[in-house]
């Protein structure tokens, strides 16, 4: 019994950021890099389903098509409880879009065979929410999106799900599996890894593969690969509110000014 | 030549707001003499013509599918087929729920250009841009689609408006492809509303988020609401938190503020999610101690302070 | 008279030598239940850790008999009991050392080497010594009767706060009724002595040797005069003689067997606990074994040998349940109450023959004897249990390594997770980049150096509070300007600084506080300076207590200190008199941690500030409620905040004005329970470097207003 989580690990801005001198993308040491919010919630997921089934154990795989620098994040997720990492890189996949790293995604849930892979609904950096479908389209998996609930018993054929949709309302459906869900923040309540738990998680391994070892050629991810071409990256003009200046008393008074001249009827 | 594609989305019979302003979306790079085609993917897809008869509408394609509701299977297979029949250069559809379950999906299987949550679109020396966000939406990033001869967008909602004016497109039909569809919906369920309010009703909302620190600093920010006459909303981590019920979630899985005309939020940095829910809001109030909060860059007025106090200084001030 | 051998009293005096026999019998068996009650006690306290201390034994016994024998930690916060108690314990250990004694002479010097000193002289001030030491132990115990039974203190009251009164180990009677036992116990074993006495000098009173040396002792006589005057003749006092020594004798007897079960152990355990005690604890806490199997305490026997016994040496006087910040303002925590509970705990599973499964020894939870997760979250780790409790118990370290197994576990408020992984990612509990630590210095009209790239005098550690809290990063440019007038070469260690990591090990998160440590040693160690000065208590206390541990050894010290030290010199000379009233607030880090009582007050003066002490200062002060990751955890809704309990007690101050404090929490705190606590105008909260700037000779330039966190 094997749960597939795949996670990534984004980046954020430090302050004072500067763009790269391509104009492709930032410089590298203005980003913080940590794991992605929604990965948090989707690991949290395969653990909670791993550890309320007592029938044949359950083996929550990890993995992250990254360079080096993504095996802090991998070994925190071992920490969290993940019975192993992997993390596949290789040059050629630089430059790669959402689409390019399912190719290399499919690739491995191919070898590993899992009977769920879980991913996150998007990314907290990019935002492409395309991932985890896109793989389940190369894999041509049945999948689901933005899965805020699961009800699934390792070795059924079938999962239950409600996905969340705007204003509030919950769809509830059904899946075959394999198949590929993204989960959505909020389904779960991610555990906390201590430092002593990180640092024991340090002796546990991490598979590196390349892209030979999966068969997938440099054809299939990079830009060659990708399905968008970046042009260029830039800080774009912010419209910018008008601020209301002076003291609080003085602000309050302001805004309640305009409270007035804008509710109008509707205060 | 190639055409432009509209996939409509609707849900529960009724055509979702975002398919309206992706017509307004593809005038903006359309060609001249290129048609803009809306297909109405349901289970009776011709009560749903009259919506989508809309100025900048040339054609509308039903497809008759055999399930009421959301599949990914089924949609997925009728846009393949709606593409290879129709071979169009664009394909446009809202970057919705819907579609987080379904466009990368089709993009992937065929190799067709992609990108999501696009804001920006346009034609620059015969090459389509779109522009989306990156690093949180502190940045924004174009890109194209070299030798890519049909591109697949799902645009982001709240950006572009619906067209006035109505037309009369010619409709024509398309077999849906028999699918073996391996997902199944069973119900819907509306979240438990444990209070009565329509935020969707809700005309001046009060929303907070989590700058206002702890759970029992909630009962403030609702004593304000009531002062000021203003529907008390938050933002999604003060919804997931427990502190507020999901009902008073505001934005992009929350209640779309959708009659608001004053929103104050506070104690909110501007995440895109939350945002999202409150584009189209006429007066915006912003309040946060943080100056740099991305919430001021689209919201009307701004006002950098301490919440509290300002809670405080408001609910004294105002009779 | 002097130096007769016949003035003595005579051992079991015309009893039948049987009846001598079986009191032996009786008393070797009461010897034999008490040993064996030691060796469960023993047994117990080697089923824990073992504690990796340096034994030193002698001088750790020398200073534990001097604390023994000037009770100056008893008469702490109460001074009567303090005294009624030295009466008991002066008179117990001379009765005790009089029966030793008089054993010496009849048991073994006699029968061994013939030799019998017990008589003459020596007899008669011998017995007038022991009827002295007896209505001292009677008069405390009188004195503890009454307070208990009409005095009523609130220490005394054993209602816990930990528990709900439907759990079954809410009621307390059984320790009342052993409290009362114990001192009916006592009185009657004193006051059967003496009445003893007396009926033996009736029954004996045609004797001139015993009737005319009877006021050698007083008590004794007196009762004697007026037993006689009521008409007992020498052989009815013969006979109640007889039967009343059957009583005092078998009481003492079954009293001694009883010790090693019952609250009258404290005499030993004590005197354990205070001889094994920790002079750092709380200061200094004990780091992570690095082969446990979990960290911190999940299970009693993860506890160490000095740990266990020291749970037996409480006696409940309540002077850590009365000293409690989060007790005073109704948090389900008395320390008090984790040590009795653990205590209840280790005896229901560790006296029995067999040690049970580990799973049943594990004191996490709400069943009975067991610790939870609210309790331990509620505490504050400002020490005042541990300071002001008279047998060395160490309540705090004992509550973050229970802290550190929650802290695995991940059980904690989400509010205090973020803040966890906050520090971990950023270095800071603000969660701001690690770029703006010294954002604060472009405010200044001066550049402040890097002393990651230059060597300087004094390195100031600056502190998270102090780096990105608005408020305090005005407090933090003053002192700045402080140092830089008073021509001081100072430097910090802009984004080389991190969290110091005292609360973070407070917390019970030692994974991330050692990854802290070595990070600031690591970037100290790279730099070149002769001491470290500290705006943050917090970061002072770990500094110099912990760093240690970790090879980070370094002179370095609070401001208060350094700043007093350049007014003396002159260096910084302030000219105007404040002429204010004030108060001032003492941190708990500063303060009862680390003993720096006196030099702000010494500033204070100084600035010509009329300083009136509130009730709870110095060693007792009432800490903000900010310490032990609480800054951290949302207080409950509706209750009252430590903060505004303190600021409640400054305003009874008559015409208080400012309300000093030195610590960057504290200004946080007290300025915010300032206003909740509708006390905003009365008077101000001021750190003690803005008093100093008001009062400098020339009026200085503000700097502008810092930037924004």
């Amino acid at each position: 019994m094997k749960i597939l989580v795949a996670i990534k690990q984004v980046a954020a801005l430090d302050e004072d950021f500067e763009i790269r001198a391509d104009g492709k993308d930032v410089e590298a040491q203005f980003l913080l890099r940590d794991l992605n919010e929604w990965d948090d919630f989707s690991l949290e997921e395969a653990m909670r389903i791993k550890e309320a089934w007592s029938g044949t154990p359950v083996e929550v795989v990890v993995v992250s098509v990254a360079p080096a620098e993504a095996d802090e994040t991998l070994r925190k997720c071992l920490a969290k409880g993940a019975d192993r990492a992997i993390r596949v890189w290789d040059p050629d996949v630089e430059g790669s879009d959402p689409i390019a790293i399912a190719r290399v995604l499919a690739a491995v849930a191919r070898r590993e065979a899992p009977e769920l892979l879980l991913a996150g609904a998007q990314s907290s950096d990019h935002a492409f929410a395309a991932t985890g479908i896109a793989t389940a389209a190369l894999l041509d998996w049945p999948h689901a999106a933005v899965l805020t609930q699961l009800t699934y018993n390792p070795g059924a054929r079938s999962a239950r799900f409600r996905r969340e949709l705007e204003g509030g309302l919950l769809h509830e459906m059904a899946i075959d599996l394999p198949a590929v869900l993204t989960i959505q923040l909020g389904i779960n309540t991610p555990r906390y890894a201590s430092l002593r738990a990180i640092k024991l998680a340090a002796a546990k391994p991490i598979e590196v593969l390349t892209l030979s070892d999966l068969s997938v050629p440099a054809s299939a991810v990079g830009e060659a690969g990708s399905l968008s071409h970046v042009r260029r990256m830039y800080v774009p003009e912010k419209g910018r509110a008008q601020m209301i200046e002076g003291s609080v008393e003085e602000q309050a008074r302001r805004v309640i000014e305009i409270i007035r001249e804008a509710a109008g009827g509707a205060a | 030549m190639s055409g432009i594609l509209i996939i409509a989305e609707q849900r529960r019979g009724e055509l979702r707001p975002g398919t309206l302003e992706l017509v307004t979306a593809a005038q903006g790079v359309r060609r001249s003499g290129q048609k803009v085609a809306v297909a109405l993917i349901a289970e009776s897809p011709q009560a749903l013509v009259p919506a989508v008869s809309v100025a900048g509408v040339d054609e509308i394609v039903t497809v008759k599918v055999a399930v009421r509701e959301f599949d990914p299977d089924v949609i997925e297979a009728a846009v393949q087929a709606l593409i290879e029949a129709r071979q169009p250069s664009l394909v446009l559809l809202s970057h919705s729920i819907d579609a987080f379950g379904y466009a990368a999906a089709v993009a992937a299987r065929h190799g067709y250009g992609f990108a999501s949550d696009v804001f920006g679109l346009e034609f620059q020396d015969d090459a389509l841009l779109a522009t989306r966000g990156g690093y949180g939406q502190k940045v924004s990033i174009e890109v194209d689609f070299p030798g890519k001869p049909v591109v697949l967008l799902a645009i982001r909602g709240n950006v572009y408006k619906p067209p006035e004016g109505t037309a009369t497109p010619a409709v024509s039909s398309l077999a849906a492809p028999p699918v073996k569809s391996r997902v199944r919906s069973v119900e819907f369920v509306e979240p438990p509303a444990s209070d009565d309010v329509d935020m969707t009703a809700a005309e001046f909302i009060l929303s907070i988020g989590r700058g206002i620190g702890e759970e029992a600093n909630v009962q403030k920010f609702r004593a304000l609401a009531d002062k000021l006459g203003a529907t008390l909303g938050c933002s999604r981590p003060i919804a997931d938190a427990g502190w507020l019920p999901k009902s008073r979630q505001v934005g992009q899985s929350g209640k779309t503020a959708s009659a608001c005309k004053l929103y104050i939020a506070m104690g909110i940095s501007g995440a895109i999610q939350h945002l999202a829910g409150m584009k189209h809001i006429g007066t915006v109030i912003a309040i946060n101690s943080d100056a740099a909060a991305s919430i001021f860059s689209i919201a009307r007025y701004g006002v950098v302070a301490d919440i509290f106090e300002m809670a405080d200084a408001l609910e004294e001030q105002y009779s | 008279m002097a130096g007769n051998d016949a003035v003595t009293r005579i051992l079991f005096q015309d009893f039948a030598p049987g009846t001598v026999r079986l009191f032996y019998v009786i008393g070797y068996a009461a010897i034999a239940v008490f040993i064996y009650g030691v060796y469960v006690q023993v047994r117990k306290y080697r089923r824990g850790a073992p504690a990796g201390m340096p034994l030193n034994l002698l001088s750790r016994l020398e200073s534990m008999t001097a604390i023994l024998l000037n009770h100056r930690m008893i008469k702490r916060r109460d001074r009567k009991a303090g005294e009624a108690h030295r009466l008991i314990f002066y008179g117990f250990v001379l009765l005790f050392l009089g029966t030793a004694t008089i054993t010496l002479d009849y048991d073994i010097l006699g029968p061994l080497f013939g030799v019998h000193f017990w008589h003459g002289e020596f007899y008669l001030w011998f017995s007038l010594v022991l009827d002295v030491a007896g209505v001292m132990l009677a008069g405390g115990l009188l004195y503890m009767m009454y307070r208990r039974g009409w005095l009523k203190p609130p220490k005394l009251d054993y209602a816990r706060p930990d528990r709900t009164p439907t759990d079954p180990d809410y009621d307390r009677s059984n320790y009342r009724r052993e409290d009362w036992a114990f001192l009916w116990t006592l009185l009657t074993i004193a006051v059967s002595g003496y009445v003893l006495e007396a009926l033996r000098l009736v029954w004996l009173q045609t004797q001139a040797e015993v009737w005319d040396t009877r006021w050698w002792s007083p008590l004794g006589a007196a009762i004697a005069q007026g037993l006689r005057s009521a008409g007992l003749s020498d052989a009815g006092a013969g006979l109640l003689r007889r039967d009343l020594w059957w009583f005092h004798g078998l009481l003492a007897l079954l009293f001694i067997a009883l010790i090693p079960y019952t609250k009258v152990k404290h005499i030993f355990t004590a005197m354990g606990s205070l001889m094994f005690r920790d002079p750092q604890a709380a200061q200094r806490l004990p780091r992570e074994k690095p082969d446990a199997p979990h960290p911190g305490v999940q299970y009693i026997t993860d506890f160490n040998w000095k740990q266990l016994l020291s749970l037996d040496a409480c006696t409940k006087c309540g002077r850590c349940h009365e000293a409690c910040p989060a007790r005073a303002v109704g948090a389900p925590l008395s320390p008090r109450d984790v040590i009795l509970s653990l205590r209840e705990f280790a005896n229901r599973t560790l006296n029995a023959a067999e040690l049970p499964a580990q799973a049943e020894l594990d004191v996490h939870g709400k069943a009975p004897g067991q610790v939870s997760m609210e309790t331990l979250w509620a505490c504050r780790t400002c020490m005042a249990c541990v300071e002001v409790c008279p047998v060395a118990i160490e309540h705090v370290p004992i509550i973050v390594q229970l802290r550190r197994k929650l802290v695995e576990d991940g059980e904690m408020d989400p509010q205090l997770r973020k803040t966890l992984q906050t520090i971990h990612k950023t270095g800071n509990s603000f969660g701001e980049s690690k770029r703006k630590r010294a954002a604060w210095t472009k405010t200044l009209p001066f550049p402040v150096k890097d002393a990651r790239k230059e060597p300087v005098d004094v390195l100031w550690f600056v502190g998270d509070y102090a780096s990105f809290d608005p408020r305090n990063q005005q407090v933090t440019a003053g002192f700045a300007t402080l140092l830089h007038d008073a021509g001081v070469d100072f430097g910090i260690l802009y984004e080389g600084e991190s969290n110091a990591g005292n609360d973070v090990r407070r917390v019970g998160e030692e994974g991330l506080y050692e990854l802290l440590a070595e990070g600031n040693i690591k970037a100290l160690a790279a730099t070149t300076f002769n001491s470290i000065v500290t705006t943050d208590p917090h970061s002072y206390n770990t500094i110099r207590n912990e760093y240690p541990d970790f090879g980070g050894q370094y002179e370095i010290e609070h401001y208060t200190t350094l700043l007093l030290k350049l007014m003396q010199q002159g260096c910084v000379s302030t000219s105007r008199k404040l002429n204010l009233r004030v108060t001032f607030h003492d941190p708990c880090h500063l303060g009862r941690f680390n003993k720096g009582y006196d030099a702000p007050r010494e500033i204070l003066e100084r600035l010509g500030c009329e300083l009136v002490e509130m009730g709870r200062c110095r060693s007792n002060s009432f800490c903000c409620g900010a310490g032990g990751g609480r800054i951290w955890i949302p207080d409950p809704v509706g209750a009252e905040k430590p903060a505004q309990n303190r600021m409640r007690e400054a305003a009874r101050i008559e015409g208080l004005q400012v309300f000093v404090v030195s610590c960057p929490k504290d200004l946080t705190m007290f300025e915010d329970a300032l206003k909740t606590s509708g006390l905003e105008g009365k008077f101000v909260v001021r750190e003690l470097i803005e008093l100093v700037r008001e009062a400098l000779a020339q009026p200085q330039a503000t700097p502008a207003a810092p930037v924004a966190a």
